[in-house]
């Protein structure tokens, strides 16, 4: 029982170390974009803006100019004649972190280079590929139940070959991580870092993506990536379900199915979550369920996620969050945590973008609460 | 309503007012300046587009003033779930109102909307939308107009809701083009809650569809109106 909790207290230092700020683009509902394909190259988000998506990106900045394409011999040639977007992004994510009151702080810096390519070929072909250079491993909370894949200094983490059918019906094979439902960039919440959805986690998946006027559907079916845990290699499949519900571009609600066997054990989630904008503010959540059979330790158990957002735009350039979690695992992996987090992400121009937070969490059974404080620069080229 | 007829006319000016205040100043210079302030009275008529040639007998019809409204409109794009909204919830506008047991007669209908005040939720866009779409060769920022001289509206069914189609005029870019409005009528405590749906075509107006970066608007605009009205007869007692 002491290692597990000594497991569950790694577990709640890892969150509390490696969350990131939601510089959050689901936030965007909140202007009637209900995906991620108006202004991204990928439908499930991620990589290069589209040139509308730089556009608007520079609008809803704090210089709110006009975006203009630099259009010299460097930029073609970079380009391959607009085939090719590309950018470098570079993060320098600062924190410093509590595991208990009068206990000395741990201080970190991971800072990421991230190489971005989205390359049109013919015929509806296209390859995205991202890349991450890194000093230090942000892996997810390492669990016995659960253990986080292999990282390294170098991260392949989308490597897709797609092909569009229609303008709304394409398919794409090869590795990204897995479609899910609220696109928080951070990584480290629980609905993320404890459903297998942290850095490190992208299995080799064939996936489809449909959209329709008001729904947009994602089956996929999943194989390891490679890098998993002795134990863990991870094959299944689930699909992705939104439905805008009044037609208003404004309410988007969703489900998630999964189900994965690995020669450790299998797991089956079912999860909701919604995405809902009123002019300046929305509300971003998202209610995971994961039933876990481990043969490796004889066990079945519950997981519940519980992710809940309130965002408000005070300027175009400026997004204010509430967030509030909760995490539950039955035993015998008991856990129980609760956390919550307060941050402001603001878009100086569509090339910087700063973020600062503060979180805490309590643990419930054994009472401890944790803090920490988050300050990031994010700096990317744009042409 | 009983109210006697060189009261009521000066009542038009009330249904172009920006508030209740405004209104109230501008009745009572009105009412002092005798002549002269029928003449402006009538130049604002006129220029309100509104024929007074046909101007129906007032003594059953109550002025109606819109005391909150809004309008929002929403066009599609070519890129797909890509759609922009805008909303102005500084709609002014005012009818006529005559009651009776077949349904309810609209007279007069006015609704304008400040240009400036429509918002996309993005500036820059804002900026776009006012230079392209509604300032004008000189560049001017006319006001969005509607008016129309009258709308028959009956009961739809039980429920208590007027409904009614009211042709008239659409001014943008200070161009009129004929527009149809399907409106709601619906009576609440303090009055009457209207609510309308229309088309625009941007091709009539001769406006481009505005475009960035390979999104495309497209040439159909959809407008929706959600406004209060109360009767304004106590205010007229208060003027007279």
């Amino acid at each position: 029982m002491k290692r597990q909790l000594a497991f569950a207290l790694v577990g709640a230092m890892g969150v509390v170390i490696h969350a990131s700020p939601a510089i959050a683009l689901p936030t965007m509902i909140r202007l009637g974009y209900t995906g991620c394909a108006s202004c991204h190259y990928a439908p499930q988000g991620g990589g290069p803006l589209n040139p509308y998506g730089r556009a608007i990106d520079e609008a809803q900045s704090l210089r709110a100019g006009e975006y203009r394409p630099r259009d010299n011999k460097v930029v073609r040639a970079l380009g391959w004649s607009g085939r090719i977007a590309q950018d470098l992004r570079l993060v320098f994510p600062m924190q410093r972190a509590w595991a208990a009151a009068h206990q000395p702080a741990e201080a970190s810096f991971r800072p990421r280079l991230l190489y971005r390519n989205f390359t049109e070929l013919p015929r509806g072909f296209a390859v995205h590929v991202t890349i991450t250079g890194e000093t230090d491993a942000v892996p997810r909370p390492a669990l016995v139940y659960d253990p986080s894949g292999r990282s390294s200094s170098a991260v392949v983490d989308v490597a897709l070959l797609r092909y569009r059918i229609a303008p709304t019906l394409e398919l794409s094979a090869g590795r990204d991580q897995l479609p899910s439902g609220v696109t928080i960039p951070d990584l480290g919440v629980f609905i993320k870092a404890r459903n297998r959805l942290g850095y490190y986690d992208a299995p080799t998946q064939v996936k489809m993506h449909w959209a329709g006027k008001r729904h947009r559907l994602t089956p996929f079916a999943y194989a390891p990536g490679g890098n998993e845990a002795t134990g863990e290699r991870e094959s299944g499949g689930g699909t992705l379900a939104e439905f805008d519900a009044f037609g208003n571009q404004r309410a988007v609600v969703g489900l998630s199915l999964l189900r994965g066997r690995s020669p450790n054990g299998n797991r089956q989630m079912v999860g909701a979550h919604a995405r809902l904008g009123f002019g300046s503010w929305g509300i971003l959540a998202q209610h995971d369920v994961t039933d876990r059979a481990r043969e490796d330790v004889q066990a079945s158990f519950r997981q519940h996620t519980t992710y809940g957002h309130v965002f408000w735009a005070a300027r175009e350039w400026l997004v204010a969050s509430a967030i509030g979690e909760r995490l539950s695992v039955q035993r015998p992996f008991e856990e129980r945590l609760n956390a919550g987090k307060i941050e402001v992400a603001a878009r100086l121009t569509s090339v910087a973008t700063i973020g600062a937070g503060v979180r805490m969490q309590r643990d419930v059974l054994t009472r401890r609460v944790s803090s920490s404080v988050m300050f990031q620069v994010a700096l990317k080229t744009a042409y | 309503m009983g109210v006697p007829k060189s009261s009521l006319r000066l009542w038009w000016p009330t249904f172009c007012c920006t508030s209740n205040h405004t209104c109230e100043v501008q009745l009572a210079m009105k009412q002092k300046t005798g002549g002269l302030a029928f003449l402006g009275l009538a130049a604002t008529v006129l220029a309100a587009g509104v024929p007074t040639s046909q101007t129906p007998d007032p003594v059953d019809a109550s002025p109606v003033r819109v005391s909150g409204g809004s309008v929002s409109f929403e066009v599609a794009t070519n890129v797909f779930a890509t759609t922009v909204r805008g909303k102005s919830s500084a709609l002014t506008g005012g009818t006529r109102l005559r009651d009776s047991a077949s349904g309810l007669r609209l007279e007069q209908l006015e609704a304008v909307v400040p240009v400036a005040s429509l918002r996309t939720g993005i500036t820059l866009r804002d900026e776009h939308m006012r230079k392209y779409i509604f300032q004008t060769a000189d560049g001017q920022l006319p006001d969005v107009r509607f008016s129309a001289d009258k709308a028959e509206c009956s009961l739809a069914d039980t429920s208590g809701v007027y409904a009614c189609v009211t042709s008239g005029a659409l001014a943008i870019r200070g161009t009129r083009q004929p527009f149809a409005m399907a409106l709601k009528v619906t009576r609440d405590a303090d009055g009457f809650h209207v609510s309308g749906d229309g088309k625009v075509a941007l091709s009539m107006y001769g406006i481009e569809r505005p475009s960035q970066f390979g999104v495309r608007t497209d040439d159909e605009v959809k407008i929706h109106l959600e406004l209060s009205a109360r009767t304004t007869a106590t205010t007229t007692a208060r003027v007279r």
